[in-house]
């Protein structure tokens, strides 16, 4: 027994020891900064990553033919990279527009190997292609020969018969073009040749985006190559050191790449956590220097500690209350049916908007900063001259920005307007102040604390006027599930924007698109002929009269995706949102913030409009 | 040990595979059963992308086909398949990094507890109802008592963000301090407990009697015989605790950020996916299964009274 006893104590001390081995050891005059985002990235394959934190590390470690960067007065603009100049597109005579970009000299792998068009032309077929499955493949459709590519056809077995899904009883589908390639040429070693289907407003801001970052050839035949070091080749700012699964990743400065010179940060250590009171442990301590979370809890008390080092940041996207379009919501007994009763529903839908308080919503429960929207584009999208897009969206001869007035002033008069409305539709007991035959609804939202606050507000405020609505939370897979397929009256919703363009706000609703969780144009909706559109007041011949909505909404997206004049696009665009908002069916909440904290010796640091931050021109002083 | 004794331990084997082999199937058709699929995501896949990657995973075919070639792989192959989420790794890669971080946070506290726990419930039990006895019971009963995610936010708190003695994240060997202490907290109390009254016990067996009336000093009787004999509980307590240990650090790692595999076990089952919610499965079912038949083996090792029979 007492050499068991004595084994276990070795034993300890072994693993004791163990644990605590020697320090990582780096040049003393290397200047670095931690800094933590979120958990381990799913991929750092810059055409496989969907993530905002993935992101802001491809940032750092890629270089596409254009790059976000900071002008001389601080702002934001999208300048060349790769490319010698961003240059405008020549129109041919199918509409097709054609850019011909030229590289800079010498452009080098971190490996030193040459990169050249070719090379931009292999990684953007790749990151297109139906094989790689990337969530973003699509932000390729601008391109020409997308289509191709994301073509669909029934698979067939050996005997030639198409197999059907077990589960669906639906014909099972693949890629009908597995060769497709984009409409993309290398025409020698530094020019690159690209046709996009028309003309596109955000098109260098797409080149911008980690999708079209070109990967190393080694990475087109090799799964694995984003996942070790040893294979990892890029072209950007920095070179990956170490990645310490879980725990942290490390880059290094890259001397191969093409304006290395401007790089000030040496080192950036990613610290790899997903827990918000962790991460705020690690900055109060000084550990971290920056950290992209914070527990909500905390957020006041953030406010008032570290009103230089807490950071709320504009972000584009929307947090809102989706409805089914399918929902019946009328009250028992009435007689209304098909386009009479969608108008009704429409009104009752925009009335109950119109019920919920916004201000009070951001300031007492979602305590994030955030800014009650009143639109379903967010803020910091911009008109073609710069101006917010929503202040310019709903009618020009109100005095408010965007649908309805959410100043504070106005929630009176909007609740007391709203309630007229509904007076129409469901009996109003007086002497109770309630409606009484509204039928009951659930609420549906994913399993989270935040979005369970908000749920209760908008129950609380229901309820007082005599609508029950019940919550029901769901985990967020089945969630997403739940909410696609249409299955649910009300649930929470919410979008970020990919590139700063409305239409990406907009595209999503169309009745083919896998984000349309309304269901407009699908079920009972899809023959509902009711929707008016008329363009030739833009010069086109389109004018449709009691229109499905994909013969309306969908004609409308396809319309401004091919539209080359960017002043009648944005119209459009603000015609497109008119259609949705009418609908009722989108509830707007609130814009998103970004919130996070720096340290104040951080100098250099900034972030852009989708949340990509950027340290490579930091320096960290004191 | 005898024939019938191996006989049983080979029975017992085979009855930890027929355990694992109904938590392979159990667990597979359950979880492909739950709605919601690895493709799901705020952003809608392209259909030809989802497609491309159904065909890819092998997911366009009848659930049973896949389990069986799942099931056929991992006994001929040992292969646990790519993960579907992080793209490019293998799900024996990913197991591999976490469980070497959470067996060597879990083994540590496990050791930490053991010797402390029979230290202290040996003077707690040597010391029967005097202060320091008290001062120990007192200890443990709010240990065990005490919640880890408590323990370890409060760890925290003092030492990590106000004395900023240890960091707060758990990347570096200091920082597993605070971890390894939160671990070890409640075996710790147990195994005190379970010393204490065990030593109590033994203490007043006729055998100790006998021994003191021969004049065999104190320490030869505390330590020939009586701690050994009250330690047949602790041990067949250490293996389960072992697995509770590595299994349930998954708390204690998201406080500290620690990167074991508590998380990818967590958010596996959040993504849905499937072959990395089964092989983290497998690897933990698999090793509470291992460790209590070890300590039902212990038990018959340090006590050749019991038959395993």
């Amino acid at each position: 027994m007492k050499k068991l006893l004595a084994l276990i104590l070795v034993l300890s001390t072994v693993l004791c020891v163990a644990a605590c081995g020697p320090a990582d050891t780096t040049d003393p005059n290397a200047t670095s900064i931690n800094v933590c985002l979120a958990s381990e990235p799913q991929t750092l394959d810059p055409a496989l990553n969907s993530a905002v934190d993935g992101a802001t590390m491809c940032a750092h470690l890629f270089s596409g033919l254009a790059k976000w960067a900071q002008d001389e007065d601080g702002k934001l603009v999208i300048v060349p990279d790769l490319a010698m100049a961003l240059v405008d597109g020549v129109v041919g005579e199918d509409g097709k527009v054609t850019y011909t970009y030229t590289l800079k000299e010498g452009l080098k792998w971190s490996n030193g190997d040459d990169l050249t068009a070719a090379h931009i032309v292999d990684s953007w077929n790749r990151a297109a292609s139906a094989a790689l499955g990337a969530d973003y493949g699509y932000m390729f459709e601008v391109v020409d020969g997308y289509a191709e590519i994301s073509a669909l056809t029934e698979k067939l077995d050996e005997n030639g018969n198409v197999v059907i899904d077990e589960e669906s009883g639906e014909p099972v589908m693949v890629p009908a073009n597995p060769d497709a390639k984009l409409n993309v040429t290398a025409k020698d070693e530094r020019t690159i040749e690209v046709v996009l289907a028309n003309a596109v407003a955000y098109w260098n801001e797409l080149l911008a985006f980690p999708t079209y970052y070109p990967v190393h050839p080694s990475a087109l035949d090799n799964d694995e190559w984003a996942t070790d070091p040893s294979t990892y080749i890029n072209n950007g700012p920095y070179v990956m050191k170490s990645w310490a699964h879980n725990s942290m990743i490390t880059l290094e400065k890259n001397d191969n790449y093409h304006a290395a010179d401007t790089v000030k940060m040496d080192i950036i250590n990613f610290y790899l956590s997903d827990d918000a009171n962790n991460m705020l442990a690690n900055f109060k301590n000084g550990e971290w220097l920056l950290i992209d979370d914070v527990p909500v809890d905390e957020i006041k008390t953030l406010e008032t500690e570290y009103p230089d080092e807490f950071v709320i940041a504009g972000q584009i996207g929307t947090y809102y209350v989706c409805w089914n379009v399918n929902e019946d919501i009328l009250p028992e007994g009435n007689e209304l049916t098909g386009a009479a009763a969608e108008a009704a529903k429409a009104e009752i839908r925009n009335a109950i908007g119109l019920l919920f308080d916004r201000n009070y919503l951001v300031d007492a429960i979602a305590q994030g900063g955030q800014l009650p929207a009143s639109s379903f584009v967010a803020m910091g999208m911009t008109n073609p001259d710069g101006s917010e897009f929503y202040k310019t969206a709903g009618s020009a001869d109100d005095d408010f920005d965007g649908y309805y007035d959410v100043s504070e002033d106005a929630q009176e008069s909007n609740f007391a307007a709203a309630i007229e409305t509904l007076k129409k539709y469901y009996t109003w007991d007086d002497a109770a102040k309630k409606f009484t035959n509204f039928p009951s609804m659930t609420y549906l939202y994913n399993t989270n604390d935040g979005h369970k606050a908000i749920g209760e507000y908008l129950q609380g405020v229901l309820a007082s006027v005599g609508i029950d609505m019940q919550l029901e939370n769901q985990e967020w897979n089945v969630f997403l599930e739940t909410r696609k397929n249409g299955e649910y009256s009300i649930a929470r919703n919410g979008w970020l924007a990919d590139y700063n363009d409305p239409i990406c706000f907009l595209d999503m609703w169309t009745s083919i698109s896998g984000n349309n969780d309304v269901q407009y144009g699908k079920g009972a909706h899809k023959d509902l002929a009711m929707y008016n559109l008329d363009l030739t007041a833009y010069g086109y011949e389109t004018k449709v009269e009691n229109g499905t909505w994909a013969e309306t909404f969908d004609v409308l997206i396809s319309t401004i995706k091919s539209c080359t004049d960017n002043e009648t696009r944005y119209e459009l665009m603000h015609l497109a949102e008119d259609m949705l908002m009418e609908t009722g069916c989108i509830v707007p909440l609130y814009y998103y913030t970004d919130l996070y904290m720096v340290d104040d010796s951080v100098k250099g640091f900034f972030s852009n409009p989708l949340g990509y931050k950027y340290f490579m021109y930091c320096t960290v002083e004191g | 040990m005898n024939s019938k004794n191996l006989l049983y331990i080979a029975k017992r084997i085979l009855l930890c595979l027929l355990t694992i082999w109904v938590v392979i199937t159990v667990t597979f058709f359950v979880v492909h059963a739950v709605p919601g699929g690895p493709f799901n995501g705020e952003k809608a896949l392209s259909p030809a992308a989802e497609a491309a990657l159904k065909e890819k995973y092998g997911l366009d075919k009848p659930v049973w086909q896949q389990y069986l070639t799942y099931l056929s792989d991992i006994v001929t192959k040992f292969d646990f398949g790519p993960s579907i989420k992080l793209r490019g790794r293998q799900v024996i890669d990913i197991i591999g990094d976490g469980m070497r971080t959470s067996a060597k946070l879990g083994l540590i506290a496990a050791g930490i507890a053991l010797v402390t726990g029979v230290v202290l419930g040996a003077v707690a039990a040597l010391r029967r109802n005097k202060i320091v006895d008290r001062v120990i019971m007192v200890i443990t009963t709010a240990f065990i008592s005490m919640p880890s995610f408590i323990m370890g936010t409060l760890l925290l708190l003092i030492f990590a963000v106000n004395l900023r003695v240890f960091p707060a994240n758990g990347t570096t060997a200091a920082g597993l301090v605070l971890p390894v202490i939160t671990l070890s907290l409640y075996p710790t109390a147990h195994i005190t407990r379970l010393t204490r009254s065990a030593m109590l016990d033994v203490l007043g067996q006729d055998y100790i009697r006998t021994a003191r009336a021969k004049g065999v000093s104190g320490a030869k009787i505390i330590f020939g015989h009586a701690l050994k004999n009250s330690l047949i509980p602790v041990i067949t307590y250490f293996g389960p605790m072992l697995a509770y240990i590595v299994t349930g650090s998954i708390v204690v790692e998201k406080i500290f950020a620690v990167p074991g595999i508590g998380r990818d076990f967590v958010n596996s089952i959040i993504n849905r996916d499937y072959p990395l919610v089964m092989g983290t499965t497998i690897v933990l079912a698999s090793l509470i299964v291992i460790m209590n038949l070890i300590g039902d083996i212990m038990y018959k090792v340090v006590d050749p009274r019991i038959n395993l029979e």
